[in-house]
């Protein structure tokens, strides 16, 4: 009896002390998952701290010190769970045995609780129940299967429709060759139309191109013209190398400094602005509206708006991106007789210089998770379009005079967001573009892929830079790479030190420039890869370096534009503030800078 | 004394199991410093296979258990015996093999191995399937008994056990018919392991689980104080399995050796109200037979109904399947694209595959799971349907004896039973 006593204690014990140990692990836990040192927020606002400051020692200890801490926390909270639980488990063992050792010393027959039974009311009963259940859960699924809207379905209704759209769009183009011309434009706003005439000045540096290529059609401009504007994203190659002598140097936006002009432009949108003669271009786009503005690049007076709506397989509700690229991110593209733009929804517009569409047709919504921003370029009399969605990628010629496609090249590429280069490596034109994996170059005039190099992971953003026969492409978390070309192409050199994530690499001057997002802005041996100089300016950079009468010009996120001389040297000339948030390139004409902040386009230089 | 030292003996080899499962525990998961300290993370390793003899091994020690116990329950009637072979299979099979391999999860492998011609199904696992339903169809539920983790872990839990009234038992008894559909239904499609997911005792024989998990397996633990063996009645999927096979079976264990003598002694024995009493019939016949035909009746418009209630569920319940769950999170908010802390979407961002494939890929699925909702939903209708016939169906019965089907041949009533083998 005694025995039987004694178990009975032992098992209330341990019961007891399982039943501690549970409600104390129960704490621990909830302790725990409230004080999550994965979240905590302390460490990530001292590293940023750090990053403002890295040579900060002491900052660097107390990040070293509150780490170990935090480690030491989280480990010794599991050893804490994973010992009460062994002991809860030893308690609940030993008081589960020390009954049953009751129960059978008590050498008794363990009967149940039993409850009152008659069979045949007992089935009846059950009979009842179960067909309640079984209709109460017949109700419940019905429900939930009506409650529950099918996405997917929705989704891929739209995606087909989004499917017979492109491919008549293509297939009648290229079948017929007829101009997808858009009807009578009627979106066409003229506010005072002044069409512009090509100036083709002589003063300019002209390259070897016109000897190595061939003669360009009647109308098509050559490259003299181009550098004489400023046709496309980055220059007339698009490699960051502006034509322009006696670019400004100094301005400030707030305070109205050697700004000649400021207008708002109406709609948002990060594409940078192109100029031609007197008119100068910029997009801006909403869920409603894609936009065209041609602007005086003189007076900043609105000469005219085109809307880009009505074209066929245009989706009807805009495709969801994010707000730091907007439905106009792209730059356009003009040769001096049309422009040229393309919107994140896959429309794509050509309007003489009046503002008078000559065409629009639609590429298939872009697959972008971020919204599509590769910019144009035009070769000759071929409007040139990179492509690369979730979707496919693939690289498109379009005839610049009726829309049609010329060629399409299909590409072993994912989703970017950079823009192609054109340039001429001395024997042949290249078209060089950037992607996850490739650089790839093609012949422009044909899309036939002339060389390829896997060297790029991620997302891939920036463009390719170009100089004396090299190509430089970097992206963050893959690597900067400088690949000679010619004969044989291949990597001269790599680096990973700084690695720019939108902005893309410029060299000139056997100089490489890379700016990053996390604020700093470098410069590289181009033949090498071995730095000469680093900087950091603080706010991030977005927009790209450009070249322009021996000077480097980089605008940060902030609006300040870092001059600096395009020497081996750190020399800064100036800091010039816009006033306003800018992600968009600095464009160069007639002595004077273009820069599109967030909301305002401002043309700056001596009034 | 004699009880002392064993009780000691068992509490010494249930800590050395605990002490061996606890030298196993998980790598400890936490993010590297952000910054150089020269320390070399050092690689991550990954478990070698178990050597394929020791599988073997298992599947002997599982034949040698079931014969025990088989052998305990048809030839000793002896409950003692049963219940010590339980504790070997709750320390093998449960806290030394970590619970896996087991017959119950081996449903998956099976049907896994019926729908998808490249899997190939491990041999092992097929005779863990197997074995229990052949022992089950020649001699009752004797895997239950005491081959089986998840059974033992609550027996010897059950301590006050209570009798649930009879619509409550049949109630919750359609639970393990619906759980054996969603665990065949989300194999066919590929999607999950349920059973093996949602296991409420694997936590505590590994001494790791996700804390809802072990909250889980406490609390059937807790409520299996009173309500015997609440995951074997009322969850159990290979229970339904074995339950058809132990209908038919031949030389089922009977409460008493020989004749009954009506003493009506076990007729409270039974935790797991297993037990059914003699019948007459009651009430007007001709009322009893209109019943039964009306069920009989009834029974396609279960199915029909319980089919289309079936399919209507096809879009939530392909919502556990990952494919499906991750399209529909990049379709209804394509911002998670650029969540970095996002694995699946930056797996599959990295994957190199669209969006538009994705989605083609999940409404395959989906459209599997439209099917697989009818046959699932039709299945449950019939399972009500029969249920409402089985409780209709009047057969004679003279003496005490277990239900065939919930019987899990326990041996608990044969100690209450006066009668001794002739």
């Amino acid at each position: 009896m005694d025995k039987i006593k004694l178990a009975q204690q032992v098992a209330w014990i341990a019961a007891g002390f399982a039943l501690v140990l549970a409600i104390l692990l129960i704490i621990n836990y909830v302790q725990t998952s409230f004080n999550d040192p994965i979240e905590n927020q302390t460490i990530p606002a001292l590293v940023k701290r750090l990053s403002e400051n890295p040579g900060d020692e002491a900052l660097k200890a107390e990040i070293r010190a509150f780490d170990l801490m935090a480690r030491k926390a989280y480990f010794t909270s599991q050893w804490q769970l994973r010992t009460g639980t062994y002991l809860m488990f030893l308690g609940v063992i030993i008081s589960i045995l020390a009954v049953r050792f009751v129960l059978s010393a008590k050498s008794k027959l363990n009967e149940i609780d039993s409850v009152e039974k008659v069979s045949e009311l007992d089935k009846l009963v059950a009979q009842k129940w179960v067909i309640y259940v079984g209709s109460v859960l017949i109700v419940l699924a019905l429900a939930a299967g009506l409650l529950s809207s099918n996405s997917l379905e929705k989704y891929m209704v739209n995606e087909n429709l989004v499917v017979q759209e492109e491919q008549p769009a293509e297939i009648a183009v290229a079948e017929n060759a007829e101009p997808a011309v858009a009807p009578e434009d009627s979106s066409v706003t003229t506010v005072d139309v002044q069409v512009a005439e090509i100036p083709v000045t002589t003063d300019v540096p002209v390259t070897n191109i016109e000897t190595v290529a061939a003669p360009a059609p009647a109308g098509i401009p050559t490259l003299a013209q181009l550098k004489a504007n400023y046709p496309f994203f980055r220059g007339a190659e698009g490699i960051g190398v502006a034509a322009q002598k006696n670019t400004p140097t100094d301005w400030n936006g707030a305070g109205g400094k050697n700004v000649i002009w400021k207008v708002k432009v109406p709609k948002s949108g990060y594409s940078s602005p192109i100029i031609w003669g007197n008119q100068l271009f910029v997009t801006g786009a909403d869920a409603q509206v894609r936009m065209v503005y041609c602007y005086d690049k003189n007076t900043g007076k609105l000469l005219w708006e085109a809307s880009a709506d009505n074209i066929q397989g245009s989706p009807a509700s805009a495709p969801k991106v994010t707000a730091d690229t907007g439905l106009a991110a792209p730059t356009m593209a003009t040769d001096g007789r049309a422009v040229f733009a393309i919107f994140g929804t896959g429309d794509v517009i050509a309007l003489d210089m009046s503002g008078k569409r000559l065409w629009a047709r639609n590429l298939g919504v872009p697959d972008n998770h971020y919204g599509h921003s590769s910019s144009l370029i035009i070769y000759k009399d071929k409007l040139l379009i990179q492509y690369d969605t979730n979707r496919s990628g693939k690289l498109l010629a379009l005839a610049t005079q009726t829309g049609a496609t010329v060629w399409e090249t299909v590409r072993a590429s994912k989703v970017s967001w950079s823009s192609p280069i054109l340039v001429n490596t001395g024997s042949r034109m290249e078209l060089i573009l950037t992607t996850n994996p490739n650089v790839n170059s093609y012949n422009p005039e044909t899309g036939k892929e002339l060389w390829n190099i896997a060297c790029l992971s991620g997302e891939v953003g920036p463009s390719a830079g170009y100089a004396d026969g090299m190509v430089f492409a970097a992206n963050e978390y893959a690597k900067l790479v400088g690949i000679k070309i010619g004969a044989t192409t291949e990597i001269v050199w790599e680096a990973d030190e700084y690695l720019p994530e939108v902005s893309s690499p410029l060299a000139v001057n056997g100089l490489l420039y890379i700016a990053t997002t996390y604020g700093v802005f470098t410069c590289l041996d181009a033949k090498t890869g071995e730095k000469h100089w680093e900087q950091e300016y603080g706010d991030a950079f977005y927009s790209s370096p450009i070249y322009a009468d021996g000077k480097v010009y980089i605008t940060d996120m902030s609006g300040k534009t870092h001059i600096v001389k395009a020497t081996k040297d750190y020399q800064l000339i100036g800091t010039p503030e816009l006033g306003e948030k800018s992600v968009c390139s600095p464009v160069f004409a007639d002595g004077k800078v273009y820069l599109r902040g967030m909301n305002n386009l401002y043309c700056l230089g001596a009034k | 004394m004699r009880l002392i030292k064993r009780y000691f003996l068992l509490v010494s080899i249930l800590l050395y199991m605990a002490v061996q499962s606890f030298a196993a525990d998980p790598q400890q998961r936490f993010p590297k410093p952000e910054f150089d300290t020269g320390y070399i993370q050092p690689d991550t390793k990954a478990p070698s296979a178990r050597m394929i003899f020791l599988e073997y091994f298992d599947v002997l020690v599982l034949l040698v258990v079931l014969s025990l116990v088989t052998w305990f329950v048809l030839k000793k009637r002896s409950r003692k015996g049963v219940f010590w072979i339980s504790v070997f299979t709750l320390l093998y099979f449960g806290f030394y093999r970590e619970g896996c391999i087991c017959s119950i999860g081996a449903i998956q492998n099976v049907v896994l191995g019926i729908v998808d011609p490249t899997y190939a199904i491990p041999l092992t696992a097929l005779l863990f399937f197997l074995i229990p339903l052949v022992f089950t169809l020649f001699f009752g539920r004797t895997f239950c008994a005491g081959a089986c983790p998840l059974g033992a872990i609550q027996d010897i839990v059950v301590l006050k056990p209570i009798e649930l009234p009879k619509w409550i038992q049949k109630v919750l008894g359609l639970i393990p018919y619906l759980y054996l559909g969603l665990s065949v239904l989300y194999v066919a499609t590929k999607s999950e392991f349920i059973i093996c997911r949602y296991d409420p005792f694997v936590g505590l024989f590994r001494f790791d689980a996700p804390f809802n998990m072990l909250i889980l397996g406490a609390l059937f633990l807790a409520v299996g104080v009173f309500v015997a063996r609440p995951y074997c009645r009322f969850f159990c999927p290979y229970g339904v399995l074995l339950g058809w096979m132990s209908k038919f079976s031949s030389k089922h264990m009977t409460i008493t050796p020989s004749a009954c003598i009506q003493c009506k002694l076990c007729a409270n024995s039974c935790p797991f109200g297993a037990i059914d009493e003699p019948v007459v019939e009651t009430g007007k016949r001709r009322s009893n037979v209109n019943r039964l035909m009306t069920y009989f009746v009834l029974l396609p418009l279960w199915v029909g109904i319980g089919g289309f209630a079936g399919s209507m569920m096809h879009v939530p319940l392909s919502r556990f399947n990952q494919t499906v769950y991750l399209a529909e999170q990049i379709v209804e908010h394509p911002e998670v694209k650029n969540d970095p802390k996002n694995i699946d979407v930056r797996t599959f961002m990295g994957s190199g595959k669209s969006t538009e494939q994705l989605v083609v890929e999940a409404d395959a699925i989906r459209n599997q799971f439209y099917w697989g909702g009818w046959l699932l939903g039709g299945f449950m209708g019939l399972v009500i349907g029969t249920s409402l016939i089985g409780l209709s169906k009047f057969r004679k019965r003279e003496d005490w004896e277990p239900n065939r089907t919930n019987c899990l041949s326990c041996a608990r009533c044969m100690d209450y039973c006066p009668v001794k083998k002739e």
